[in-house]
């Protein structure tokens, strides 16, 4: 016997308030397809991701229509590529890379993740090979999405390896220029990497994790905002313990739905379950974003002082419900802050209230980084060394994720428009203050070491 | 051996009258194993299961219970309890929600493809709030069935009455509204 008002708050929460799935990601290891013949490896990373994903999509449209809950993406991230160019030439890159593109597109998910080098503390050859590859991989697949990990907080930060990303950014760029860039939005760069994440484009499968595992993503942000319009609609002078209480009861119920199709997703293809990833991720759609979360607290003009407290008070409460929903948390798992791919965000920085200085701000207490940012095309790749080692500074010192995902758009100027469509949705280029005011500081190169906090033992 | 009996009674609401039903069997020496109580519009109804120590005629049982009451205020319904040998339909249950403007037919259609399909219903209600109502009930799908043609089937056949359908496994409910962890949830 279950109350009226509980089913109808879970069928309101799907049926006017956006709820759904976000990804559901299947974890797969490829190391044991690792060879010296490309051709070979090409073929049995193919054959291993049919094998283990063939029925990732069928299993999530069951579930689908059992529960009546949207699942949105059904994606893989793979173990780290650069473990299978180890030893190849350069031009096996582009091979593996259209390998798991096709792989992709044979299973039918819309993104694979995994073309991966982690350098924080130094770089392989097959992890330089991979790097100096991108331009060409990210502007000739479709699915295929990239990361790079150039610090953490047990090893500092790998500063050579900034330098390169950064100027393999701007290559990428002019590749695919005709995109305005959109090759970059396929690349994360990232600090504290976590190794189970399963939302794009930053998704891989790291070294501590099982042969195969489904990891699953939930969103949600206008269920959120539809909890704390209705708590400040009921009492207007509702307390922001109050909001953080009704933001985590929220998660809750939130939470809980992403951890039942999960499970029954790894049981059905019978493979391991591995995290839950609550993260409030929105989509271009009017009703599916974190800025309107903030504007419900009272945030009305993004990026007004109060609003990098108010990203705090969502994110932490956003853990908090999801970690008593489940012990099985996991992933980035709080608020995502995708300037292009949120209406409301992307709306404040064309009207100039939400600065990179804000936006760097709001990321030291959000779970992410500075996430689909426009910037100039004739940005220098010293300054985007510059802003990628801040934002890294931040998670390092903080011992939390960051992330870049920066876009210079070929020939675009401050203030110019872009629109990649659909979920990547469309923004204006940002301007970066003092642009090269550091460039000296940069081209140091080197390590900065990993901070007090690595010593913990 | 005990002797069991099912019986309900319809009555209009107003304090006491679980206390009467409850005190005119126990007098009998029943034991009340199963009972399911509700009002609607003002009016209520309970089915209850008992077990008696010794064989008594279901009219006496009915006069303890009327007794309790004044003049023709209650209708009571007794007879033999007959233990299912199984669920009417193997399956699993799901919720149905359907939502709109309140219009004549709406049960009757609903009702008619269910049991066209042999799906059970074990617990139906609705809300009406203004002209609007709000259906919920309680249904087993038969494993046999095509959930997916049953949800396009139910939607086409209630097409005219435009209502919002949504037929739901019942652990999606579970899950948002239950603390106990998933992996057990899924278990029971």
């Amino acid at each position: 016997m279950y109350r009226t008002d509980d089913i109808l708050h879970t069928v309101r929460m799907l049926q006017q308030e956006n709820l759904d799935l976000r990804t559901v990601t299947m974890g797969i290891n490829l190391l044991d397809c690792a060879g010296r013949d490309m051709a070979a490896v090409a073929k049995d990373v193919r054959a291993k991701i049919a094998r283990k994903a063939g029925n990732l999509v069928r299993i999530c449209d069951q579930l689908t229509t059992k529960y009546g809950l949207p699942i949105i993406n059904k994606r893989i991230a793979v173990s780290p590529a650069s473990q299978l160019l180890e030893g190849h030439a350069p031009e096996a890159a582009l091979d593996l890379a259209h390998a798991l593109d096709q792989a992709a597109a044979e299973v039918g998910v819309d993104l694979i993740g995994g073309f991966t080098a982690l350098v924080h503390k130094g770089m392989t050859p097959g992890e330089r090979l991979l790097i100096e590859s991108l331009p060409q991989v990210l502007s000739r697949t479709r699915r295929l999405c990239a990361s790079v990990n150039i610090g953490t907080t047990k090893a500092g930060m790998n500063v050579d390896a900034v330098l390169l990303v950064s100027e393999t950014l701007l290559k990428i760029a002019e590749a695919t220029k005709k995109a305005h860039g959109f090759g970059c939005a396929k690349l994360v760069v990232f600090a504290n990497a976590a190794e189970d994440n399963p939302f794009m484009a930053g998704a891989f499968l790291g070294h501590g994790e099982p042969e195969c595992v489904i990891n699953v993503g939930v969103s949600g942000p206008g269920v959120v905002k539809r909890a704390i319009e209705r708590l400040v609609e009921q009492d207007p002078r509702c307390t922001l313990d109050e909001i953080a209480e009704e933001i985590k009861h929220t998660a809750f119920r939130v939470t809980r739905t992403g951890e039942l199709i999960g499970r029954e997703v790894a049981e059905k293809l019978g493979v391991q379950f591995g995290v839950l990833d609550l993260s409030l991720a929105p989509t271009p759609r009017v009703g599916d974003s974190v800025g309107e979360i903030y504007q419900a607290m009272g945030v009305k003009v993004i990026g007004a002082p109060g609003t990098t407290a108010a990203v705090a008070l969502l994110n932490d409460a956003v853990k908090k419900g999801g970690a008593f929903a489940s012990s099985s948390v996991g992933g980035l798992s709080g608020a995502f802050i995708p300037v292009m791919e949120d209406h409301v965000l992307a709306k404040a920085v064309a009207d100039g209230t939400l600065t990179l200085e804000r936006l760097e701000a709001m990321t030291a207490v959000c779970s992410v980084g500075l996430d689909m940012i426009l910037v100039p095309g004739d940005i220098s790749s010293v300054t985007l060394s510059g802003i990628i080692m801040d934002e890294a500074a931040i998670g390092i010192y903080n011992q939390k994720t960051t992330a870049v995902r920066l876009i210079p758009a070929p020939g675009k100027k401050v203030g110019e428009k872009i629109d990649f469509g659909g979920l990547f949705g469309s923004g204006t280029v940002m301007p970066v203050n003092s642009s090269s005011g550091s460039a000296d500081f940069v081209r140091h190169g080197g390590h900065i070491p990993a901070p007090i906090q690595s010593l913990r033992n | 051996m005990d002797h069991r009996y099912v019986l309900s009674v319809l009555i209009a609401d107003r304090i006491g009258i679980l206390s009467a039903i409850t005190a005119g069997v126990t007098d009998l020496g029943a034991n009340i194993e199963g009972i399911s109580q509700t009002v609607v519009q003002g009016y209520f109804t309970v089915i209850m299961t008992v077990a008696l120590p010794r064989a008594v005629g279901e009219d006496d049982i009915r006069h303890a219970i009327l007794s309790r009451f004044c003049g023709d205020e209650a209708a009571v319904l007794v007879r033999p309890y007959i233990p299912r040998a199984r669920r009417p339909v193997e399956g699993d249950r799901y919720i149905l929600t359907m939502s709109g403007k309140d219009q004549p037919g709406i049960l009757k259609t609903l009702t008619g493809y269910l049991t066209e399909k042999k799906i059970n219903v074990e617990d139906l209600f609705f809300r009406i709030v203004g002209e609007q109502v709000t259906h919920i009930g309680e249904v087993t799908v038969p494993v046999r069935l095509d959930l997916k043609q049953v949800q396009d089937e139910l939607r086409a056949v209630m097409a005219a009455f435009a209502l919002v359908i949504s037929l739901q496994h019942e652990n999606l409910f579970r899950a948002t509204n239950e603390v106990d962890s998933i992996r057990r949830l899924l278990k029971t």
